[in-house]
């Protein structure tokens, strides 16, 4: 996309709607300015008003103390009490947790699915529609659905089933250990067909002739699968995982409607930290303390694009 | 792929893998119409002009565009050129049985984890309560409650709610279409001296993740600057800030560099000023990358729930996703997965309906994010 | 032609900041008078997903407001104080006109400015003088004037305890239990014949495990917090009564297994599970069952109510409430028709005869609780008057809830903790969590974590 544009750019270059050189606002708008103003207005306004703004409000308060009444600079106080919180660290030990256990149940299962799924030769619709369909269940729903099918008790459903061939019952999100795998295992049955469809996709534009040249060196299904699927498919497989590993930094819908952080914490992560810190205090928030966690939040995420972005360029170059 | 469900659209880079088609830009569009674009009709009765643009638009593209677009098609439905195994290889009893056997497997897995919750959800949405407590799986030991759907609908009132969540779809869609256009066009075609300027700061908002703006957001949505009215419980509050997305301008701004100039220049001269180009060109031209972001649009508003539960603490004005788990205990268990059943069946019958061009959107928006 | 397609090419660019801004105007909800001169009084209703007999109960009683105050109009706001939600509402401005807020609340907000001063509108009520002085000091500021006023639901904490529960484990309904010994002993029983039911169940979540441990503290003698005559805080959750409390939770539930299985409850879905039979026995505020009728659609017969045991020389129970306030910005005229509707509403029909038995029929005719025990706001011959005039409407099992109410009024009370109390009870939810989540855990090392967190919370002052 970047490879084709920018030279297209350049053949255009230099176009008549330039804007003449201002002489005065009679010529400025015969030259086109105020429709160009006008064009820009709403990205201008809506960008600033709503992230520009904003954007650069976070920074300031986070070095600031505020009660929206009286405000006051305090310097890095704001970072050290995020850094002292014990609850830090737990936020962020549970957020890795849950983004390695989304990659475990998340990111092989669509892999495998969609790669079968393209080679099956009938009712290809059906597969395609059955995985997708959790997608369309609103996420409040999927979730508030998953909570009553996870009751800990012998009469909760997924206990009442596994109980038919001996399990259980399980606590699911009542123990501090399984609550967090539950809360993934429920977030991929909801994203899971999205990837699958985006597989699949990708998996169509496998040029057919690799796999024709790679039969004639005799390769079997699990090779031409190794060493003609994969590699194909290694782009959309690392942007996967790195868009996956920015969204679950970001974790807030599970463990705010499953557990509410809990058990004992066990679920908090560090958006819900940064809910807790702002909104969750009955006599008023620490905005401070929230702009501070996330501003140090995006550092470490914009660390993950910039790696990204070094990758993706290396390879599109390559 | 667990969704990455941040509340705001996650901040996604662009990029250029390698392996995808190129969606965005002409080159890999399908042929406009293809995507509903509800900027259609009134591109219509834009006039020969369009339909010029239109057919010098399609000529040039002929070659490459339609061969791709054949072959994405018939993907899309489920006719692949060919995969890794090959009628050959499909002719040998161990690919056969062993294939065979895993596609059956498959499908019962899918029809257990993507069917199987639903039909359990519908099921309870006419179970007597009690019986939900004591004996969820049974099948019907005291009866069918038919009036937990009843009581939904009346007393809970979904209709309502689920209204709501439409037109907050609705008028989010309509903001981010008019900010990206708009953007695109200028930055795009019109260019003014400050475009790079403002080109460059949209772009910068990318790498800013939604949550650093969660707070000064809310603050902002408080009290707007030049408003001196809170936006706080009015559907604006979550319609404009949607409209501040990089991604959507810049793949807009990206479609509308590919697209042909000479038309441009030809329309010019028949005398088009900016605003005519704009909605009898640029617009009808672009019916794909509209396609595309329309589609980010509602399905980044269907997932939302962070930010309007924030804003919309007034009822009447609340979307689905803030009101189900506001009277989840204070609802009868029974009426309540009533509620969640009318909640899903809704977006499922829709998918049903339009499968193709869900998934097809599904599929496009992977690959553009890619 | 041309110059109508630049119109709407232009309207469109321009539809963004034009009807954003028609729209801004039009939508602030906020306007202090209608149209035609009345003064809009948002107002706390009921709890949302309130059961439709509730809701008309109430809008009767709106009515019956108006028609006496036609320059008042209200606005019913379903309403559920929180402590996790109500700090954003409060910043937010999206707070009722008149909101309601617990007794721990009222200092801080009257010291951070947060809430209006209505002491001139207060004082014009005839009952002004006569309330019990520990109850209006609750709401009073440091200048004595009163900014929140007692509304409604001054608690003793009480056990509440399902009746065909205890008939189905053998117990009887009529002799709830006395100790805590006891309480073990019938959970036990009650989760033994109804597997999946808790026979005794803990709120955990939204500062109610703070709260609730607080309680199971005070009932053991033992206290959370001391505050010094110069006004130093000494936290002091180490205690053995807390320690007593939640060793108890934990024999519970690792011994005896009969708490159930979920331990995420919080005061709405602790009432929720009650109400659905999932709960044999739990401690709340005695006036829960108002709220449990109107919003869970509770069955009267299987309600019961019992003191909550004491154990221990110093033993106490906790005592809260809710009071009305208004948000500081809250113009004169707002506050005047504030008053009128807290008199209204809350306050009159304690002290006025012909109030009272209005109230209660208008509540009667929906089938909506009257009589549920409370603790007095003014004085207990007040409240005994009262109940008096109501007799005849009383539709709550009071003969259902005599281990409660033989006793009310000698229950040794002891006030919530008054300092960072929601802050600190947030730091105890997750220690009550751990205890019935955690079959290791160290309740001595939670306690004294927790200790320590608040004590910094304190010396931050």
């Amino acid at each position: 996309m970047t490879a084709t544009s920018a030279p297209a750019r350049r053949r255009h270059e230099a176009p008549a709607d330039k804007p003449a050189r201002r002489r005065s606002p009679a010529t400025w708008v015969r030259g086109g300015g105020l429709s160009n103003l006008i064009f820009m207005l709403p990205v201008i306004v809506i960008f600033g008003v709503f992230s520009w703004f904003p954007i650069v409000r976070a920074l300031l308060m986070s070095v600031q103390e505020t009660n929206l009444v009286d405000t006051r600079f305090v310097g890095l106080d704001n970072f050290r009490y995020v850094l002292a919180d014990p609850l830090l660290w737990t936020a962020v030990r549970n957020t890795a947790y849950f983004a390695f256990l989304a990659l475990l149940f998340g990111y092989p299962i669509p892999l495998v699915a969609a790669v079968l799924m393209s080679e099956v030769r009938r009712y290809k619709g059906l597969y395609s529609a059955l995985a997708y369909l959790p997608v369309v269940v609103p996420p409040v729903v999927a979730v508030l659905l998953w909570k009553f099918f996870y009751d800990a008790g012998p009469n909760g459903v997924f206990n009442t089933i596994l109980g038919w061939v001996g399990l259980g019952p399980y606590p699911w999100l009542q123990d501090a250990t399984t609550a967090m795998p539950s809360l993934v295992l429920a977030a991929t049955w909801a994203g899971a067909g999205g990837t699958i469809i985006i597989y699949l996709a990708a998996l169509t534009s496998v040029p057919p002739e690799l796999y024709d040249a790679a039969e004639v060196d005799g390769a079997g299904v699990w090779r031409k699968v190794w060493h003609v699927t994969m590699p194909q498919l290694r782009g959309v497989l690392f942007i996967t995982l790195i868009l996956q590993i920015i969204g679950t930094a970001q974790v807030f819908l599970e463990p705010y409607l499953f557990t509410g952080g809990g058990p004992a914490n066990s679920t908090i992560t560090i958006l819900l930290l940064i809910y807790n810190y702002a909104f969750a205090n009955s006599l008023g928030g620490n905005y401070g303390a929230a702009t501070a966690l996330s501003l140090m939040l995006a550092l470490a995420l914009a660390a993950f694009s910039a790696l990204y972005f070094r990758l993706t360029r290396s390879w599109s170059t390559s | 792929m667990t969704t990455p469900r941040t509340d705001r659209p996650a901040a996604v880079p662009p990029g250029t893998p390698g392996s995808t088609p190129d969606l965005a830009g002409p080159d890999g569009a399908a042929r406009p119409g293809e995507y509903p674009s509800p900027l259609e009709v009134s591109a219509q009765g834009g006039g020969s002009m369009a339909g010029l643009a239109e057919r010098a638009y399609l000529t040039r593209r002929e070659g490459d565009a339609a061969r791709e677009r054949r072959r994405r098609r018939r993907a899309m439905d489920g006719v692949a050129d060919r995969g890794a195994v090959s009628v050959a290889d499909w002719r040998r009893p161990s690919v056969r049985f062993g294939m065979g056997g895993t596609h059956v497997l498959l499908l019962v897995l899918l029809v257990v984890a993507g069917l199987g919750p639903m039909l359990l959800l519908a099921k309870f949405a006419v179970t007597p309560t009690q019986d939900i407590l004591r004996t969820p799986m049974a099948i019907f030991p005291n009866g069918i409650a038919w009036d937990n759907l009843d009581k939904a609908w009346n007393e809970v009132q979904v209709s309502k709610y689920f209204f709501n969540t439409i037109w907050l779809a609705l008028g989010s869609w309509a903001v981010q279409m008019v900010v990206a256009t708009t953007a695109g066009y200028a930055l795009s075609v019109l260019r003014p001296r400050y475009g790079k300027a403002v080109q460059a700061a949209v772009l910068s908002t990318m790498f800013i993740p939604a949550v650093v703006l969660l707070v000064p957001l809310y603050l902002t949505i408080l009290d707007p600057p030049l408003l001196g009215t809170s936006l706080i419980n009015s559907f604006w509050a979550v319609w404009l800030p949607a409209g501040a997305s990089a991604f959507n301008v810049l793949l807009v701004q990206r479609f509308f560099d590919n697209l042909p100039r000479e038309v441009f220049e030809a329309a010019r001269v028949d005398g088009a000023g900016p605003y005519r180009l704009f909605w009898s060109i640029v617009l009808p031209m672009s019916k794909p990358i509209l396609g595309v972001v329309s589609v980010f649009a509602i399905i980044a508003s269907w997932k939302d729930f962070l930010w309007p539960l924030l804003v919309l603490k007034d009822p009447l004005i609340q979307p689905l996703s803030v009101r189900l788990p506001a009277i989840a205990a204070t609802t009868d268990k029974g009426v309540f997965l009533a509620a969640l059943a009318i909640s899903t069946i809704i977006p499922v019958l829709l998918f049903l309906v339009f499968q193709r061009t869900f998934l097809q959107g599904a599929g496009l928006g992977g690959a553009v994010k890619g | 032609m041309k110059s109508t397609r630049r119109a709407i090419a232009l309207t469109l660019v321009g539809a963004l900041t034009a009807t954003a801004l028609a729209a801004c105007s039009s939508s602030g909800s906020g306007d202090d008078e209608s149209a035609d001169g009345r003064t809009t009084l948002k107002v706390v209703s009921l709890l949302p997903g309130s059961e439709p007999e509730a809701i008309d109960a109430f809008n009767e009683q709106v009515k019956q407001f108006e028609d006496a105050n036609p320059d008042i109009d209200v606005v019913p706001e379903e309403y559920e104080w929180k402590a996790t939600t109500f700090a954003a509402q409060l910043a937010g401005g999206t707070l009722p006109d008149v909101f309601e807020i617990p007794f721990t609340d009222a200092k801080t907000l009257v010291e951070n400015k947060q809430i209006a001063d209505l002491d001139t509108q207060f004082r014009t009520l005839p009952y002004a003088d006569k309330f019990n002085p520990a109850i209006i000091d609750a709401g009073t500021g440091p200048d004595g004037h009163v900014y929140a006023i007692p509304a409604k639901n001054v608690y003793g904490v009480g056990l509440h305890y399902n009746r065909a529960l205890f008939e189905s484990a053998g117990l009887d309904p009529d002799s709830p239990p006395t100790t805590w010994d006891q309480v073990r002993e019938y959970a036990k029983k009650i989760a033994d014949a109804n597997p999946g039911v808790a026979g005794y169940a803990q709120m955990t979540q939204n500062n109610t495990g703070g709260w609730q441990l607080t309680v199971n503290t005070y009932s053991r003698g033992g206290r959370v917090q001391d505050v010094a005559d110069d006004g130093t805080a000494t936290e002091s959750l180490d205690n053995d009564g807390t320690k007593e409390a939640l060793e108890f939770l934990k024999t519970l539930r690792w011994e005896d297994n009969s708490m159930g299985s979920n331990f995420l409850l919080d005061w709405g879905t602790m009432n929720e599970a009650f109400a659905a039979g999932q709960v044999g026995m739990y401690t709340s505020g005695s006036d829960v069952y108002t709220s449990m009728v109107q919003s869970n659609g509770l069955d009267p017969a299987t309600y019961g109510l019992t003191a909550l045991p004491l154990d221990g020389g110093d033993a106490g129970v906790l005592t809260g409430g809710t009071l009305a306030a208004m948000p500081a910005k809250a113009t004169d005229e707002k506050k005047a028709a504030a008053v009128k509707w807290i008199d209204f509403f809350y306050l009159n029909k304690l002290v006025d005869q012909d109030a009272a038995v209005k109230d209660a029929q208008t509540l009667v005719a929906s089938d909506q609780p009257v009589g549920t025990p409370v603790l007095p706001m003014f004085s207990k011959e007040q409240y005994l008057e009262n109940q008096e005039w109501i007799k005849d409407y009383i539709n709550v099992p009071l003969n259902q809830m005599t281990g409660y109410t033989d006793t009310m009024f000698d229950l040794p009370l002891v006030g919530e903790p008054s300092q960072k109390t929601q802050e600190i009870y947030a730091l105890m939810d997750p220690v009550v969590q751990a205890v019935l989540t955690d079959q290791n855990a160290d309740i001595d090392k939670l306690l004294a974590d927790a200790n320590k967190q608040a004590q910094a919370l304190l010396d931050q002052g």
